[in-house]
């Protein structure tokens, strides 16, 4: 997935499409870089009025109407915005019920402030296989149109087409990028077999992910969203596997006897921890890929596994029961200053950075069930998330406002994403597939 | 100098507002189809199967769904039986100990066999952490035996932590009996 060259970051194109700049646009863009990225800077600081600041920590809702779209799918891309900006959190969508202007009629800010909107967001589509959307928001206190853009996309990827659109408002409205265009990558389970998965964060447009394997592990992204890494048992053996999502391709980068477990990425790419047993001791190892250098950072006669290297690769999050009890540590990316990081209760496993580096989001054992927790790397402002069933594989959304993680509650295991608060729990994936291990796409 | 730059500014602005206004966002069009894709490309090695393994479930695609192998794992005939371990825990139990040395004993006769050690726990930890632990289970079951004279490389070990249950009820009694390790003869060790 690479990014645009553009003010905004492409959608996730794992499958390889083509990016949005014509190519003409493309070469002065490139050439452009610095200068775009100067104007996007500009844009938000001086030009854009950002609407809702949601680094306050007292968020009032944005009242916003959501008009269907006239023309083709007009309804379901205008559903898909509504959702995608009822599920951030910041906004609060008007019933079209109440609204008066027809979704053919121009603009009458009166039309809206009678009803309470301060923003209204109107389009028309065109076109029967490949849609052209052209998307209106409206400031209605300043009478006026505060974005317009032209969205281009086949009708078969309508979905993809509203979470662009659902981004750019989200970005124009709060000033942050949007999430609506990420994916997440999680396990399965079919046929007895464990398999991988991906999704868009909204649980729709499932697909399987042809590997092999009887037992698979949740798999972590690259930061650019190139790819994934994952452990999986295959003829007996526990080995890391590397799949390039742009050339659909995987390979085998490490196995051994005893059990490897992939943990995730270092910043750059090109860099893995994970656990190995292979040695009499259980450790922490650092794979690179460029000359496939295997380090060995830690040796331990008891268990140490799950490493998570810190977004600014810094510092690795790990499990260790060196105290007798699974608990978290974290250590400098040379394995040296470990301290202990969690002291509550006898069980806490899973962690995973919030990409500020701010938070760690693990799973604590609470009367036998596993919870979600999330702490400061110094061990402060220990939080618990949930407080039902079991609660598993918390990671944090790129923009860190959410978490994804699984789940057993009501007896099925789901996937299920909540705000990083713990509030707006819900699940996301469909009643009928058995999930686990999500792990939300960088970008 | 000021009014330079704003010219500049409003130059570039003009210059890229034109770029980025005109910019049309695309939405991904070609799905791809990644099972066969991955397939092909995948230079990994065929899955062998394993001698405990039900051959029902080795066969890919129906589009049915969960139907753990549990039972017939259970009515493969072992020659040793399994042993047990406390919740949590890796250290070799008394009960234990009489089954090891006769796995020991055995080795020790049969000189050409070779023994794979399966770590496997009940359901209620997390994923990872209960794979570390049905290795460490595994691993305690091998040195064991070990201690009583059979080489080292004649022992493997895999752990399949929560994956491979006995017993899928939510009990002390079913959990108990997934906390084990299984004694499967007979397949080098690499």
């Amino acid at each position: 997935m690479k990014k645009s060259v553009g003010c905004q970051v492409s959608g996730v194109s794992k499958n390889g499409a083509k990016d949005f700049c014509a190519s003409a646009l493309l070469r002065f863009c490139s050439a452009a870089l610095l200068l775009f990225t100067v104007y996007c800077l500009l844009s938000t600081v001086a030009d854009a009025k950002i609407y809702i600041d949601i680094t306050s920590p007292a968020i009032k809702k944005l009242p916003i109407a959501i008009q269907e779209f006239s023309g083709t799918e007009g309804k379901q891309i205008a559903d898909i915005i509504r959702d995608d900006l009822e599920f951030a959190g910041f906004f609060l969508s008007i019933d079209r019920a109440a609204y008066i202007e027809k979704s053919t009629e121009a603009f009458n800010p009166k039309n809206w402030t009678v009803i309470g909107a301060e923003a209204v967001i109107k389009g028309t589509v065109h076109g029967e296989q490949n849609l052209t959307a052209v998307v209106s928001l409206y400031d209605t206190s300043e009478a006026r149109e505060v974005l317009r853009k032209e969205y281009k996309g086949a009708r078969a990827s309508i979905r993809h087409l509203g979470h662009s659109i659902a981004d750019d408002i989200y970005r124009h409205i709060t000033g942050e990028k949007g999430i609506f265009r990420t994916k997440v990558a999680f396990v399965a389970e079919d046929e007895g077999k464990k398999g991988l998965y991906t999704m868009d964060w909204d649980g729709t447009d499932i697909k399987r992910l042809g590997i092999k394997g009887n037992f698979v592990l949740r798999p972590h992204w690259s930061q650019d969203g190139s790819r994934i890494v994952y452990s999986s048992e295959r003829g007996g053996q526990w080995g890391i596997y590397l799949l390039d999502f742009t050339k659909m391709t995987e390979k085998k980068v490490f196995s051994s006897r005893g059990l490897n477990i992939s943990g995730n990425f270092s910043p750059d790419g090109d860099e893995i921890m994970f656990s190995s047993s292979q040695d009499e001791t259980y450790g922490l190892y650092n794979l690179r890929f460029s000359d496939s250098k295997v380090t060995r950072i830690t040796s331990a006669r008891w268990i140490e596994i799950s490493p998570a290297v810190s977004p600014d690769g810094k510092l690795v999050a790990f499990v260790s029961d060196r105290g007798g009890t699974p608990q978290i540590y974290i250590m400098n990316r040379n394995g040296h200053d470990t301290r202990r990081l969690t002291f509550e209760g006898s069980y806490n496993t899973s962690p995973s950075w919030s990409p500020e580096n701010k938070k760690i989001v693990f799973v604590g054992r609470v009367s036998g069930k596993h919870q979600i927790f999330i702490i400061s790397p110094d061990g402060s402002a220990l939080t618990q998330l949930t407080d039902k069933w079991n609660n598993e594989d918390p990671s944090f959304s790129p923009d860190g406002r959410f978490i994804i993680f699984s789940s057993d509650r009501n007896g099925g295991s789901g996937i299920y994403i909540m705000r990083a608060n713990g509030e707006s729990q819900k699940k996301i994936t469909p009643p009928w597939l058995r999930a686990f291990g999500p792990r939300w796409s960088p970008n | 100098m000021k009014r330079i730059f704003l010219l500049f500014l409003a130059f570039v602005l003009v210059f890229v507002f034109a770029g980025c206004a005109k910019k049309v966002v695309t939405a991904p069009v070609t799905q791809e189809a990644p099972k066969e894709t991955a397939q092909k490309a995948a230079p990994v090695e065929q899955t062998p199967m394993k001698a405990e393994e039900p051959v029902t479930v080795a066969k890919a695609e129906p589009k049915k769904v969960e139907t753990m192998p549990v039972k017939e794992v259970e009515a493969k005939s072992y020659q040793f039986g399994n042993i047990l371990f406390d919740f949590d825990k890796y250290t070799i139990r008394e009960d234990a100990k009489p089954t090891l040395k006769s796995v020991a004993d055995w080795m020790i006769k049969n000189k050409d066999a070779k023994m794979i050690l399966e770590g496997h726990c009940d359901e209620r930890g997390t994923n990872e952490y209960n794979l570390a632990l049905g290795e460490k289970r595994a691993k305690s079951a091998r040195d064991y035996i070990a201690s009583a004279g059979v080489t080292k490389n004649r022992l493997d070990t895999i752990s399949y932590g929560e994956e491979k249950p006995l017993c899928k009820e939510q009990t002390e009694d079913c959990w108990q009996k997934n906390r084990r390790v299984q004694f499967v003869s007979g397949k080098a060790g690499k």
